[in-house]
């Protein structure tokens, strides 16, 4: 209740100055209605590919691992690595964030398989977890996104910009967010807490993080109201003419993947910090707000000093590339906005 | 040049012995306490793991070693071996167990035949320290279980870039100093030699 109160009394004060002209030119859909129109299209567009299938043909999945190797005879382009696991174990539906396919390809557990392969199941635990570990820091980035949708009032609208490639080292997982009426915010600690709690409340919705590759055109239409996605999204689809997306819960984001399986293996978390970055102004764009955040996976279990040290050094501004350098330098400029992008 | 080689008359036990034995205090005296020992001998060829007293296990696992040295030193036709572990063993078929399983078990063995693991103690009790007393090869699983670690793992990565940050820092924390200082040392020098010139000028 208190931070209810806190962040009322805030915003308050920020509409009282804002400019309700630029609101209302800017917004044409609230941001709860474009959320939920997102996530219907997406809905449709997913039920169309499946139905889409047509002939169900069969698939033979060489399974390895524990508790023994085995083959599962699959549909092809519905059954998805989960099912696989769902015919195995409870331990191996909850544990795996990956699948390895061919011993090579790393897959969602989500996505459907195209063709007779071997599986392995990866989990925070793996020999060699890199890619793991940058799924989760992928993961953690977009629900991020999701987090800072759902937090601000219906006032206040949020723009989602794109977030980097996943850089562990770096020591935060970051998301550049444009807020266009909050012209100079610096959240307080009670503000950040309350960014964490909405993230908390998200993983613990437990959803999958489903995959969908969808056409140039209905990306534009799905971001129609996000200036800056509508903008990227020529700029992805330049390669094939298609854009992944990837849905948890009802928000859609755009997100090369691979992700993990499920929000609820995102375990201790906390949201750190919120930065403001400017730029150029001729663009429209003329500041950002980049989200920090650190989070470790579910069962992991660090000491509280040891989460500190993580936090604090996640309360620093995260060097990775700021969106607004490619206004400098055309030529390396376009591969940024492609690595943004396509993160 | 007669005598014996001493160091080959008792076949040397993989383990530490203390000098004097314990008593293992009871009614029966030192009788007692051979019976005691006999037991336990016993129960840990029979059962491979056992959990006892740290004293009492200490003890019988010595007389359990230089059995079970014995019985590979010299096999089972011979009279004194065959006469103490029947000594040994309470149970006959345990006899059999001796030279037939766990001879060939150990044969090739360079450690200790038995293992001694501290056990866990219940909080604020004055019990004396309990320790298992096991067998190695036996067909349970392992007591002690290794936990694995991986530098990989997204914590260790996390907090290995941490360290790393940190050390920067403080590097060029120092860096930073170390001009600082040179800065004021030579300009003390300077002021040094001015001073120098002007009295030779003078």
């Amino acid at each position: 209740m208190k931070m209810k109160r806190h962040v009322t009394c805030l915003m308050k004060k920020l509409t009282e100055k804002s400019h309700f002209s630029t609101l209302q030119i800017t917004r044409f859909l609230s941001t709860q209605e474009a959320i939920e129109r997102r996530s219907y299209l997406f809905t449709l567009e997913k039920k169309r590919q499946i139905e889409n299938v047509g002939r169900i043909e069969k698939i033979e999945v060489q399974y390895k691992g524990i508790p023994k190797d085995c083959t599962l005879v699959m549909n092809k382009n519905i059954s998805t690595p989960y099912d696989c696991a769902r015919h195995l174990s409870e331990w191996h539906m909850e544990s795996s964030v990956l699948a390895l396919l061919d011993g090579n390809l790393h897959w969602d557990m989500h996505r459907p398989l195209t063709e007779s392969c071997t599986l392995e199941f990866q989990n925070y635990k793996a020999a060699e977890p890199q890619q793991v570990n940058k799924a989760f820091w992928r993961t953690c980035s977009l629900m991020l996104g999701a987090c800072a949708t759902v937090a601000f009032k219906d006032t206040v609208p949020v723009h989602l910009h794109s977030f980097p490639l996943p850089d562990i080292r770096s020591g935060s997982f970051i998301y550049d967010v444009d807020l266009p009426t909050l012209s100079d915010w610096q959240p307080t600690h009670q503000e950040v807490l309350t960014l964490a709690a909405e993230y908390v409340k998200l993983c613990r919705k437990a959803v999958p993080l489903e995959r969908l590759e969808v056409g140039e055109e209905l990306a534009l239409e799905m971001f129609v109201d996000n200036e800056h996605k509508s903008k990227q999204i020529p700029n992805i689809a330049k390669t094939n003419g298609k854009v992944i997306l990837y849905r948890a819960g009802n928000h859609v984001d755009i997100s090369r993947g691979p992700l993990i399986s499920n929000t609820a293996q995102i375990g201790r978390l906390a949201v750190t910090a919120v930065h403001k970055l400017t730029g150029p102004t001729e663009d429209g764009v003329s500041q950002l707000y980049r989200f920090q955040g650190v989070a470790l996976p579910k069962g992991v279990v660090l000491d509280h000093f040891a989460f500190s040290i993580l936090m604090d050094r996640a309360k620093k501004l995260n060097p990775a590339r700021s969106p607004f350098l490619k206004k400098e330098d055309p030529e390396i400029n376009e591969q940024i906005e492609n690595v943004a992008a396509q993160a | 040049m007669n005598q014996a080689e001493v160091s080959k008359l008792v076949s040397k036990l993989r383990m530490n012995i203390k000098p004097e034995h314990r008593r293992l205090k009871n009614l029966k005296g030192p009788e007692g306490r051979i019976d005691k020992l006999r037991k336990t001998v016993t129960g840990l060829i029979k059962f491979e793991r056992i959990e006892l007293n740290i004293n009492r296990g200490d003890e019988a696992r010595q007389y359990a070693e230089r059995l079970i040295s014995e019985a590979i030193r010299h096999g089972d036709c011979h009279k004194p071996t065959m006469d103490m572990a029947n000594f040994w063993l309470l149970e006959k078929q345990l006899v059999h167990k001796l030279f037939k399983v766990l001879v060939p078990r150990f044969e090739n063995s360079t450690v200790s035949y038995t293992k001694m693991i501290k056990a866990p103690k219940a909080q604020n009790t004055e019990h004396t320290n309990k320790i298992v007393l096991e067998l190695r090869g036996n067909p349970y699983p392992d007591l002690i279980v290794k936990q694995p670690n991986n530098r990989l793992w997204i914590q260790n990565v996390l907090l290995d870039a941490a360290k790393y940050d940190y050390r920067q820092s403080k590097i060029s924390e120092i860096a930073a100093n170390i001009g600082k200082d040179t800065q004021l040392s030579s300009s003390s020098l300077t002021a040094n030699n001015k001073g120098g010139t002007q009295k030779e000028e003078s």
